[in-house]
């Protein structure tokens, strides 16, 4: 169990919509271990954001567990997964959601400040993250004053500074172009060699393809679990950008 | 969690928008001033008017004769006595204990002119018979020319006492001591030995008692005007003709204790009025202890009244600050959504939505305060301005009105203050309880 960074048993949501009851999950199962890199994959209405909102600790489910760590989520009230969302998981939206009033290393203090422990130290580690994703020279900036990039990866940072217990991306990449795209998952394929656990919902094949591990959710329940044997990785990129077209691999691997 | 970088992080987001936070401060602004200034306005009034009536002297009853009504139309019909008697005085000197002092006072319209200067037309003034307490009772002060009437010395001596005024009127380039003052009207003649120091009027209080005008007043003592004048009173005009018969125009009453106030003013009526208790109507009894009582009572719901405006003007102000939250709230859905996906609690978004209209209110209250405290000035300013370019409309104005300083109620800052700050919470909870109760999931989807 230690090692495991989450674990869901049987997990259902159904949705009561006036007299219709909309199942959404209907009981999913599966383990994510530490350093895992899990793509979360389907099409609209197979229940993949209601996985999300359920990971994300944002919902609560009908039944089953979601054990996060020791603590089944699925039983805490709201403050308990607000502490949750605070301490054990790490956000990472499609939009960024950037809060638009606070400057570059304010953003990524978010998270601590809600938990109180802002202090000098902690302050210095949010310096670190954002040099880490290559935003040490733009502290001061607003979000609106970054790229789309750039704003991704301040969520990234701040998304890893409660030291989370997985990154939850959802659609991390949607509002990219395809070169920032392949830099943020670069950034994410990094992080997860140091050791981070990342579980991204996506619907691009492109992008499911850098994860070890792609589930399929089909109506609610899962598809297809499977590990992948095909992985784009950096290193590969790299070999292939040398003898092809950038462009040409991407365009390959669609046929 | 209340701390400075949560305020810092409020006031951030309030300049996000000046030109909304500003109008927003300004509806609490004009509540906090307003209440100050109503405040203050409102007891510069009552202290005027308690200060009119402190100025009878609290410890006093008038008792005052009124000229009755005339019966029948036109024609010469014998005076008929009227008002208190020295009779009725003296009763009410000798049998009630309570009274320490009483002062009698009897007032004659005459013309007055000066014997030795021919080119001086005779002046209306007022003849008062009075005694050596008056000056005291009625606080008039001596200019430090010559001295006031003596009981012991001035009696049955043709002398009197100027004020200040008709003195100017009558000896503009001499000094009046020793002169004689002609009374055209009896012919007769009375040596100045004082000269009072001018005394502005006084106002008229509530329907009890006349505005008086001590400015063109001759004093003489009461035995000599009793000798000289009697009591019957002969006006003589072109064409017409009118006697009254009268002893005493006032009777001053000091009691020697001011809690029997009320009991002596009861058994005083008691013996001038009739057994039924009906009062009289050509006397009239004013206590100004009663009258202070009245105008506490008076002030007290003034200040309320006052109150309530200000009140009404917070509850806009107020209102105008849970409009903006409100829409606040709604325009920041997403970032609310955003904080309570990475970790807010529902009481952080309460707080920090409370903390944004807690300094809104608590910027207004500060410099609403401010604004109060200009009110004196504001009213002084105005004043003067009046008197530069509307001295017309500045003179037709009551006295009260005219006069009035507004006096700043300490109590009043704190109080708006407060009031500010609970205007803040009163009306920013609604708010930041919407927020905090939003459905993360939806809020983040929020566009």
């Amino acid at each position: 169990m230690a090692d495991l960074a989450a674990s869901i048993k049987e997990l259902t949501k159904t949705y009561k919509l006036q007299s219709e009851e909309v199942r959404a999950l209907r009981g999913v199962t599966f383990d994510v271990p530490q350093g895992d890199y899990v793509a979360i994959m389907g099409p609209s209405g197979s229940g993949k954001s209601t996985l999300l909102n359920l990971l994300g600790c944002l919902d609560r489910p009908t039944s089953g567990s979601f054990f996060l760590g020791e603590d089944d989520v699925a039983k805490m009230d709201d403050d308990g997964l607000s502490t949750i969302r605070a301490t054990r998981i790490g956000f990472v939206f499609q939009s960024y959601n950037l809060i638009p009033q606070l400057t570059v290393e304010e953003n990524i203090e978010v998270p601590l400040y809600y938990q109180g422990r802002l202090d000098p130290s902690a302050r210095q580690r949010c310096r670190e993250l954002a040099s880490m994703v290559g935003l040490g020279e733009r502290l001061g900036h607003r979000p609106t004053q970054l790229s789309g990039g750039q704003q991704q990866r301040v969520a990234i940072a701040r998304s890893l500074v409660n030291d989370p217990y997985f990154i939850l991306a959802d659609e991390a990449t949607g509002n990219l172009d395809s070169v920032t795209t392949d830099e943020i998952l670069q950034l994410f394929e990094r992080l997860n060699n140091e050791g981070r656990t990342i579980i991204m919902v996506t619907h691009e094949d492109e992008v499911s393809a850098h994860a070890k591990r792609v589930i399929r959710l089909r109506d609610g329940l899962i598809q297809t679990d499977i590990q992948n044997t095909d992985r784009v990785t950096n290193l590969k990129k790299e070999a292939m950008a040398k003898i092809q077209d950038p462009a040409k691999p991407q365009m390959e691997r669609k046929v | 969690m209340f701390g400075l970088r949560t305020w810092i992080l409020g006031v951030k987001s309030l300049l996000l928008h000046p030109m909304r936070s500003l109008l927003t401060v300004l509806g609490i602004f004009i509540g906090v001033a307003s209440v100050i200034w109503l405040l203050a306005i409102g007891e510069g009034i009552g202290k005027k008017a308690k200060e009119q009536i402190e100025g009878l002297g609290a410890d006093n009853i008038i008792v005052r004769s009124r000229k009755p009504p005339d019966e029948g139309a036109g024609g010469f019909s014998a005076p008929k006595l009227f008002g208190l008697t020295r009779a009725e005085c003296d009763t009410i000197e000798s049998t009630i204990e309570t009274i320490g002092s009483v002062l009698r006072i009897r007032e004659l319209p005459y013309k007055f002119s000066y014997a030795g200067n021919p080119d001086v037309k005779p002046i209306d003034g007022r003849l008062v018979g009075c005694t050596e307490g008056y000056a005291e009772v009625t606080r008039l002060e001596m200019s430090g020319v010559g001295r006031f009437l003596k009981d012991d010395i001035d009696v049955n001596v043709n002398v009197c006492v100027l004020a200040g005024e008709l003195s100017a009127y009558l000896f503009p380039f001499e000094d009046p001591i020793g002169k004689q003052i002609y009374l055209p009207e009896s012919q007769d003649y009375f040596r100045v030995i004082g000269v009072l120091k001018p005394k502005n009027a006084t106002a008229a209080i509530g329907g009890s008692l006349d505005a008086q005008d001590f400015s063109r007043d001759v004093y003489i003592h009461i035995k000599t005007m009793e000798q000289r004048f009697g009591d019957t009173v002969i006006k003589r005009g072109s064409g017409s003709f009118s006697a009254q018969e009268f002893q005493l125009s006032q009777a001053t009453l000091r009691v020697k204790d001011v809690r029997d106030v009320p009991r002596t003013a009861n058994v005083i009526k008691a013996t001038l009025f009739s057994k039924e208790g009906e009062p009289r109507q050509d006397i009239s009894v004013i206590v100004p202890y009663e009258l202070l009582e009245q105008a506490a009572t008076t002030k007290f719901m003034f200040m309320v009244f006052m109150g309530l405006i200000a009140a009404i003007s917070l509850l806009v102000g107020g209102i105008g600050i849970m409009n903006i939250m409100l829409a606040t709230v709604t325009e920041r859905t997403r970032e609310i959504g955003i904080r309570r996906a990475i970790g807010a609690k529902r009481k952080d978004i309460i707080q920090q939505f409370l903390i944004e209209t807690i300094a809104l209110s608590v910027v207004g209250g500060a410099t609403g305060i401010l604004g109060g405290l200009l009110c004196p000035a504001a009213v002084d300013a105005t004043r003067f301005v009046m008197e530069q370019f509307a001295p017309k409309i500045l003179d037709s104005l009551p006295e009260i009105v005219r006069e009035t300083d507004a006096v700043i109620v300490p109590l009043s800052i704190p109080l708006a203050f407060c009031i500010s700050v609970m205007v803040g919470v009163i009306f920013g909870i609604y708010p930041a309880m919407r927020a905090a109760q939003m459905d993360p999931i939806e809020a983040l989807r929020h566009e």
